[in-house]
C-alpha cells in the first residue's frame, strides 16, 4: 500500500474486475434474468474491496454500472434506459458498491490497529522479561562485587591470600556482567534493524582460532576438538559478529556440559553454503521444542550460571542477517549440536603475477 | 622501584578509570600524567614530552582519533589507544591515524602493562629486523631463510614480506590495509583473502598447531598480530 505504482495497479484490477463480470456476464445472458447478471457485478466489487483500497473499490462500482447498463439493460450497447426501473437497479448498485468499500477498509483499518496493538504488547512483554531476567543475573555479581570490595576496604588484617582470592573474584564478577551487558546491547543493535554488516573475507579456521583464544580460560575446563577440511572455502561474511556466534556456542557448550566433556566443531562446504556445526557430548537438552531456545530468554534445562540464553537468540539474528540459518539438534545417543549454515560466494583468484611479485 | 621507568600521558575523562591506570602504572614505576580532555592531551603531549601516551577513543570534546593525528604531527611517541569490543571501525581508523597498539574495555591491568611494555620497548630499540625467534622456529630476515630446529622451511617471497612486515612492528598489531599494502602493494589494499591465504600457509609451515596459532595471531576486524618468544 506504500509504494507509488500500487494506486494504478488497484484501478487496473478495478478494470480487469469489471471486464471479467461483463464476460461472465454475457455467458450467463442467455439463461439468466438481468437482475443475476447485476449480482456478478456485485461479486467484482466485493473482490477489489478485498484486496484493494477505497478509490479502485468505488471506481469498480461505477464500472459496473456503466458496463452493466452499455452490454445488459435494454436497448444493450447503448447507454440509454428504456425502463426507468433499471435507474434504481443502477443506484441500489452504486450504493452497495459504496458501502462495501466503506466496510472492508475499516474492517482493515481495525485489523491494522489491532496487529499493532498485539506487536506492542509482545514488545512490551519481551521488555519486562529482558529486565526482570537481567536484574536477576545483574544481582549476584554485583553482590559479590559489593561485599567482597567492601571486605577489602575495611579489614586491614587480611592475609595475602585471603585478599587476592577476593580481588579475583571481583575481577571474575566484573567481568561476566561486562560481558552480560554486550550481550544486551549486541542483541539490542541486532534487533533494531541499525547494523550494517561490514562483510569482507575470512577464513572459518582463523576465526575459531581467534575465539579459542579469547576463551581460553572459560574453554578450559573442557576438550575442544576441531575438524576441517583443508581445502574449506573462505567466506564473505562479518568477521567479528560470525566470531561472535562461534564464541557464543562454544560458551554454551562448555557452560551446560560437565566438565571435560568433549566439544567439537566441524564444517564442510556443499552446493552455495558452508555448514558449521558446534556439538558437545554433555547429557543432552531436555525434551520440547528446540526452536525455543532460540527464543530471548531460554536456558538450557539444569544450568545455575548465568547467560540467560541471550548468547543463541544473537547466534540467530546474525546468522539470519548473513542469509543463512540455525538449529539445534540432538545428537544419536547424547549431547547436542548446533548447526548453522553461511551462504557460500566464489572466491575471487589470486592474480598469478601477485605471487611472482618482484621481491625486495 | 624508586626510578622511574618514563613518563605515560593519560587521555581519559573518567576519573575513577584515570585513578585505576595512576595506581597500576605507578606502581610499576612509571611516572603518570593526567588529561581529562582530548584538546587538553593533545597539547599535554607536547608540554610534557611523554614516553608514551594513552587516549581513550571516546572523550567528550574531542574524537580520539582527532588528539591522535595531532599527536602524530610531531612525534613518533608510542600511542595505546582504549576502546570497546564493538567499535572496530574506530580501532582502525585510530590505527591509521598512528596509533601504536590498543586495549580493548573493560581490560585486566595485566593485559595493559604488557602492551605498554611492549610499545616502550619498540619505541627504544626497534626490532633489529635480523632474526626472530617462534618457538622451535627461527626466521632469519638477512639471509631469508627460515628454520625449525636446524632444517629449512621453505617461504616463498611473499610469504617472507609478509613475515617482515608483522615482524617491524612485533607484538603490536598491524591493520589488514597496512599488511596489503606494504606487501603487495597500494592498488590490492581491498584484497582481503589474499591475506585469509597466505596466512593460512605461514601458519600451516610455522605454527606447530595452525588452528590454535601462538605467533601469528588474528585480531578479528581488525589485523594480525606476531607475537615472538619473548614478548
Amino acid at each position: 500500500m506504500s509504494w507509488p505504482g500500487y494506486r494504478w495497479v488497484g484501478y487496473g484490477g478495478a478494470a480487469a474486475a469489471t471486464v471479467a463480470a461483463t464476460l461472465i456476464g454475457l455467458g450467463m445472458r442467455a439463461h439468466f434474468e438481468l437482475v443475476n447478471i447485476a449480482m456478478v457485478y456485485l461479486l467484482a466489487v466485493v473482490a477489489v474491496a478485498l484486496r484493494f483500497t477505497r478509490a479502485p473499490t468505488i471506481l469498480t462500482s461505477v464500472l459496473s454500472v456503466a458496463a452493466f447498463d452499455y452490454f445488459f439493460v435494454p436497448p444493450s450497447g447503448a447507454f440509454s434506459v428504456e425502463d426507468p426501473q433499471y435507474l434504481v437497479t443502477f443506484a441500489m448498485m452504486l450504493g452497495v458498491g459504496l458501502i462495501i468499500s466503506q466496510l472492508t477498509s475499516s474492517v482493515r483499518a481495525r485489523a491494522h490497529a489491532q496487529a499493532r496493538l498485539a506487536l506492542e504488547a509482545e514488545t512490551e512483554r519481551i521488555r519486562n522479561a529482558l529486565l526482570s531476567s537481567i536484574s536477576h543475573d545483574l544481582r549476584t555479581p554485583l553482590a559479590v562485587i559489593c561485599g567482597a570490595s567492601s571486605s577489602l576496604a575495611a579489614r586491614q588484617t587480611l592475609d595475602p591470600d585471603e585478599r587476592s582470592a577476593l580481588a579475583q573474584s571481583i575481577f571474575d564478577h566484573a567481568r561476566d556482567m561486562s560481558e552480560l551487558l554486550a550481550k544486551v546491547l549486541e542483541m539490542t543493535r541486532l534487533q533494531s534493524g541499525s547494523i550494517a554488516l561490514q562483510r569482507d573475507w575470512a577464513s572459518l579456521g582463523e576465526l575459531l582460532g581467534a575465539v579459542l583464544r579469547r576463551l581460553r580460560e572459560r574453554l578450559a575446563t573442557h576438550m575442544v576438538m576441531i575438524e576441517l577440511p583443508d581445502d574449506l572455502p573462505l567466506v564473505r561474511v562479518d568477521s567479528v559478529l560470525i566470531e561472535q556466534v562461534l564464541a557464543n556456542l562454544l560458551e554454551n557448550a562448555a557452560k551446560h556440559t560437565p566438565p571435560r566433556t568433549l566439544i567439537r566443531v566441524r564444517a564442510q562446504a556443499a552446493g552455495d553454503a558452508m555448514t558449521v556445526s558446534v556439538e558437545d557430548f554433555g547429557p543432552g537438552l531436555p525434551d520440547g521444542d528446540l526452536d525455543q531456545l532460540f527464543g530471548k530468554f531460554e536456558r538450557g534445562g539444569g544450568s545455575h550460571r548465568g547467560g540467560m540464553g541471550l548468547g543463541l537468540a544473537i547466534c540467530r539474528a546474525i546468522v539470519r542477517l548473513h542469509g543463512g540459518t540455525i538449529r539445534a539438534e540432538r545428537l544419536p545417543g547424547r549431547g547436542t549440536a548446533f548447526n548453522f549454515t553461511l551462504p557460500l560466494e566464489p572466491v575471487p583468484a589470486i592474480a598469478a603475477a601477485d605471487c611472482a611479485v618482484q621481491s625486495g | 622501584m624508586a626510578e622511574t621507568r618514563g613518563t605515560i600521558l593519560v587521555v581519559e575523562d573518567e576519573p575513577d578509570i584515570r585513578r585505576f591506570l595512576r595506581s597500576s602504572l605507578g606502581g610499576e614505576g612509571y611516572k603518570v600524567v593526567e588529561s581529562p580532555a582530548g584538546q587538553r592531551g593533545a597539547l599535554d603531549a607536547g608540554l610534557h614530552k611523554p614516553d608514551l601516551v594513552i587516549v581513550d577513543l571516546g572523550l567528550p570534546d574531542l574524537d580520539g582519533v582527532e588528539v591522535i593525528r595531532r599527536i602524530r604531527e610531531w612525534s613518533p611517541m608510542p600511542i595505546l589507544v582504549v576502546s570497546a569490543r564493538t567499535q572496530e571501525r574506530s580501532k582502525i581508523a585510530a590505527l591509521d591515524a598512528g596509533a601504536d597498539d590498543y586495549v580493548t574495555k573493560p581490560f585486566g591491568v595485566g593485559e595493559l602493562l604488557a602492551r605498554v611494555r611492549v610499545a616502550l620497548r619498540h619505541a627504544l630499540r626497534p626490532p633489529s629486523g635480523k632474526a626472530l625467534g617462534l618457538g622451535e622456529v627461527t626466521l632469519d630476515f638477512e639471509k631469508r631463510r627460515a628454520t625449525r630446529a636446524g632444517a629449512e622451511i621453505r617461504l616463498t617471497p611473499i610469504e617472507f614480506r609478509l613475515l617482515a612486515c608483522l615482524a617491524k612492528h612485533l607484538g603490536m598489531v598491524v591493520t589488514h590495509r597496512q599488511l596489503l599494502r606494504e606487501v603487495w602493494g597500494p592498488s590490492h589494499a581491498e584484497h582481503t583473502h589474499y591475506l585469509r591465504i597466505y596466512m593460512k600457509q605461514l601458519r600451516e609451515k610455522l605454527e606447530p598447531d595452525p588452528v590454535r596459532p601462538r605467533h601469528l595471531v588474528t585480531e578479528t576486524g581488525v589485523g594480525y598480530r606476531l607475537l615472538a618468544d619473548e614478548a
